[in-house]
C-alpha cells in the first residue's frame, strides 16, 4: 500500500465514525419530527356550523394520539385551514396542502360538495383522502385513494328507519307519505333511499315537491301535504328550512303519525333552539355516541371530561373517526407512503368508533343502519334495537 | 278555496316583511347610489341583538325593537361616512365601488358575528312563536302575524319621514335631482348621511321581524340581500310604495305558485316575473 492510499485511508476511517454519529442524529430528528396533516373545513361561511365540529374532533384525535405516543412513534400535527364553505377554495388550499406544504398525510373536508371535490384533488396527487365523501356519486368514480370511514351517505339514511317501520304490524303503519325535498346533492341522495324505502315498505308517495333555498315560507308545502292525508311526512331538508318546517306543521296543526328530517334534526341547535316543538322527529345517521363500537365508550367519556359535553355532537365523532381512520392505515402498514395505506385498508378490516370498516372497490364499507329520534330533546338511537337508547314513540302525539 | 286563501294571506304577511327588508336598500340605492351589500348583515347583526335581549325575557325582546334601530341608524351614518363616502368620492364607477366596499363591511360584518356568537344557527323564540290564530280553515302563526306588524309599523314610519318631514322631502329632492336641490340649499352630505342611517334602520327593524320567522346565523345576510335586490329591482329602485307592492308581489307568488305548479318552478317563475317587468318597465313597477 503507497502512503497516499493509507493516508487517506485513515482520513476516511476516521470521518465513519461521524458519519454514523451524524445519521444517528439525523434518524434521531426524524423520527421526533412530527407527522404534518393537513385538511381544509369550513370555519366560516354557511357550513361553519358543522365544520367547526369536524376541526373539533380532528384537534381532539391528535391530543389523544400524542397522549400515547404519536403514529409511528411521531407526534402528530394536524393543520385546518379555512375554506369559507367555498368549494374553490377548499381544492385549492388542499392543492396547495400538498404541493406547497408538503404535508404527509390529508384528511377529509365538508360539507359532501366540497370533499367530493377534494377527492378529485387527492386522486390527482395519490394521497389518501379518508372523509364523508358526496354521496353515492362520488364513490362511483373509479377512485382508489378515497374512503368513506363512515361515508354520509344520503343514500342510505333511512335505511334504519325503514327497517325499524318494518316491524310495526301493517295496520298500524303509515298509508301515505308525502315529501318535500331540498333540490341539491345532499337532499336528492336522502330522496333516493327515501323512494327505496317507501316502495319497499308498499307506502305510496302522494305527494313528492321540491324546493330551493332561501324558501319564503313552509307553510305551502306543509299544507298541500296536509291536504293530502298523508300520515307519513318526509322533509328532507337542512336545519333553517327544518324548523320553518316544524312551526308550518305546528301552525296548521298538521299531525302526521310520522316526521322525518333530514339532516337538520341531528345538530344540537335542533334542540336547544327549538325546545319541545322538535321532539319525536324520526332520521338517520351514520354514527351514534351510544353505539357500542370499540373505543366509542372511552372517547365519550374523555370528551365529557376534556370538552364538556354530556353527549359528543355528531360531527365531532366524524372528525374523530376519519382521523382514526387514517390512524389505523399508517399503524396497520406501519408506513405513511400512501399506496401503502391504501394497500391495507382493501385488504383489512379496521376498528373504529364507526364500527368495524371493511372497505370495498369504491372506498365504502357496508351499509349502516340507524335510526334515530329526538325524545324529550335528546337524539336518542331508537334502531337497531340491540343499541337502542330508548324505546320509539309512535305514533307522534298531536301538537299541543 | 280554503287553501288558495291561507296562501295568498301568508304571501302577504311574508311579504311586509320582505319589503322592510327591501325598503331600505331601495332607499340608499336611489338616494345615494350605493349598492349596500352590508344591508342585510345589519339584519342579522340587529337580529342576533334580538336573540341576546330575549334572553333576559319578553320586555327584552321589546326593547330591542328600539335599541337595534337606533344602534343600527348610528352605526349606518358612521359607515357611510367613514367608508362609503369616501371610497365613492372620486371614482366614475360609484355603484361598482360602493358595491365592493360594502361587500366588505359585510364580510367583516359576518365574521365579527361568528367570532362572539359562533357560525352556528339561531332560531327566535317567544312564547307565543309557534302558536297560531285560526279562523275557520284558516291558520296564521303568531310569530309571523307579530313580525308582519312590526313591518307594517316600519313602512309606515318611513313613509312618513319620506314624505311628511323636511329630512325626508329632502332626501327625496336629492335622489330626483340633486343639483336642483343643492341650489335650494339642501345639504347633500348630510341628507345622504340621514338616508344611510334611516335605511340602516329600517333593515334592524327588518331584522328583527325576520327572525321571527326564519332561522339565522352569520352567514344568513347573502340569503337575505337575494330577496332585497329582487323586490328593489321589480319595485323600483328608490319607491318605497313600489318595494312595498313588489314586497307583496313577491310574498304572494311564492306562497301561491305551489298550488298550481310544482314548488321547484318558484325560482323560475319568480326570477322570468324579474326579466318581465324589467322588459317592460326597465325602472321598475314605481318611481320615486
Amino acid at each position: 500500500m503507497t502512503r497516499v492510499t493509507r493516508r487517506a485511508l485513515l482520513r476516511t476511517v476516521n470521518l465513519v465514525p461521524l458519519v454514523a454519529l451524524g445519521s444517528f442524529a439525523w434518524g434521531q430528528g426524524t423520527r421526533r419530527e412530527p407527522i404534518r396533516i393537513g385538511c381544509t373545513l369550513p370555519l366560516t361561511g354557511p357550513f361553519a356550523d358543522t365544520g367547526v365540529w369536524v376541526q373539533r374532533g380532528y384537534e381532539f384525535w391528535a391530543e389523544d394520539v400524542n397522549a400515547r405516543g404519536g403514529l409511528l412513534g411521531r407526534p402528530v400535527e394536524v393543520r385546518i385551514l379555512d375554506d369559507a364553505s367555498s368549494v374553490e377554495r377548499a381544492t385549492s388550499l388542499l392543492e396547495r396542502l400538498i404541493t406547497v406544504d408538503r404535508v404527509d398525510l390529508i384528511l377529509g373536508g365538508y360539507p359532501g360538495t366540497s370533499a367530493a371535490a377534494q377527492m378529485l384533488v387527492a386522486e390527482r396527487y395519490r394521497k389518501v383522502y379518508i372523509s364523508m365523501g358526496g354521496h353515492m356519486a362520488s364513490f362511483s368514480r373509479g377512485f382508489k385513494y378515497s374512503f368513506g370511514a363512515p361515508p354520509l351517505m344520503g343514500e342510505w339514511w333511512y335505511n334504519g328507519v325503514w327497517k325499524w317501520l318494518g316491524t310495526i304490524r301493517p295496520a298500524d303503519r303509515p298509508m301515505r307519505a308525502a315529501a318535500i325535498t331540498l333540490n341539491n346533492a345532499i337532499g336528492q341522495a336522502v330522496r333516493q333511499n327515501m323512494l327505496e324505502g317507501l316502495k319497499r315498505l308498499g307506502i305510496p308517495l302522494v305527494m313528492d315537491e321540491l324546493y330551493t333555498l332561501p324558501l319564503p315560507s313552509a307553510e305551502p308545502l306543509v299544507q298541500k301535504a296536509k291536504a293530502t292525508g298523508a300520515d307519513l311526512f318526509i322533509a328532507n331538508g337542512f336545519f333553517g328550512d327544518g324548523v320553518q318546517t316544524v312551526r308550518a306543521m305546528k301552525a296548521l296543526n298538521y299531525n302526521p303519525k310520522l316526521f322525518l328530517q333530514g339532516v337538520g334534526s341531528l345538530i344540537p341547535e335542533w334542540v336547544k333552539e327549538l325546545g319541545p316543538d322538535g321532539n319525536y322527529v324520526v332520521s338517520g345517521t351514520a354514527i351514534h355516541h351510544r353505539v357500542p363500537n370499540p373505543g366509542m365508550i372511552r372517547l365519550v367519556r374523555a370528551a365529557k371530561q376534556r370538552l364538556g359535553f354530556d353527549e359528543p355532537p355528531q360531527y365531532f365523532l366524524f372528525g374523530y373517526a376519519w382521523a382514526q381512520a387514517l390512524e389505523k392505515a399508517v399503524e396497520g402498514s406501519k408506513s405513511l407512503k400512501d399506496d401503502d395505506l391504501v394497500a391495507y385498508l382493501r385488504a383489512n378490516t379496521i376498528e373504529t368508533i364507526a364500527g368495524k370498516l371493511r372497505f370495498d372497490e369504491r372506498g365504502l364499507p357496508e351499509p349502516y343502519e340507524y335510526a334515530t329520534q329526538v325524545i324529550n330533546g335528546k337524539v336518542e338511537l331508537i334502531w337497531p334495537v340491540s343499541a337502542r337508547t330508548a324505546t320509539p314513540i309512535y305514533p307522534k302525539p298531536p301538537w299541543k | 278555496m280554503e287553501s288558495l286563501l291561507q296562501a295568498i294571506l301568508s304571501g302577504l304577511f311574508v311579504g311586509s316583511i320582505l319589503a322592510l327588508l327591501s325598503a331600505g336598500f331601495g332607499l340608499v340605492w336611489g338616494a345615494t347610489g350605493t349598492i349596500n351589500i352590508s344591508h342585510t348583515a345589519f339584519s342579522v347583526a340587529a337580529a342576533y341583538l334580538a336573540y341576546w335581549l330575549t334572553s333576559f325575557g319578553l320586555w327584552g325582546f321589546f326593547s330591542s325593537l328600539i335599541a337595534a334601530p337606533l344602534l343600527a341608524f348610528a352605526l349606518g351614518v358612521l359607515t357611510y361616512r367613514s367608508i362609503v363616502r369616501p371610497a365613492a368620492a372620486n371614482v366614475g364607477e360609484l355603484g361598482l365601488v360602493t358595491l365592493v366596499s360594502t361587500l366588505g363591511i359585510g364580510v367583516a360584518l359576518e365574521n365579527l358575528l361568528a367570532a362572539i356568537w359562533g357560525p352556528g344557527p339561531r332560531v327566535l323564540s317567544l312564547p307565543i312563536s309557534t302558536e297560531a290564530i285560526r279562523v275557520l280553515d284558516v291558520s296564521v302563526p303568531t310569530s309571523t302575524l307579530l313580525a308582519a306588524s312590526f313591518a307594517w309599523l316600519g313602512l309606515i314610519v318611513l313613509w312618513f319621514f319620506l314624505y311628511k318631514t323636511y329630512t325626508g322631502k329632502a332626501v327625496r329632492a336629492v335622489w330626483q335631482d340633486p343639483v336642483g336641490a343643492a341650489l335650494y340649499g339642501i345639504d347633500r352630505d348630510r341628507v345622504t348621511d340621514v338616508a344611510f342611517g334611516v335605511a340602516t334602520a329600517t333593515a334592524a327593524v327588518a331584522g328583527v321581524a325576520m327572525a321571527l320567522i326564519y332561522a339565522f346565523s352569520p352567514a344568513t345576510y347573502i340569503e337575505w340581500l337575494i330577496w332585497a335586490f329582487l323586490i328593489v329591482i321589480v319595485g323600483g329602485v328608490g319607491s318605497p310604495l313600489g318595494t312595498f307592492i313588489s314586497g307583496l308581489l313577491v310574498g304572494v307568488i311564492s306562497t301561491v305558485v305551489g298550488l298550481w305548479a310544482p314548488f321547484s318552478w318558484l325560482p323560475v317563475i319568480l326570477f322570468a316575473f324579474l326579466i318581465g317587468v324589467v322588459l317592460w318597465r326597465p325602472t321598475g313597477l314605481f318611481r320615486i
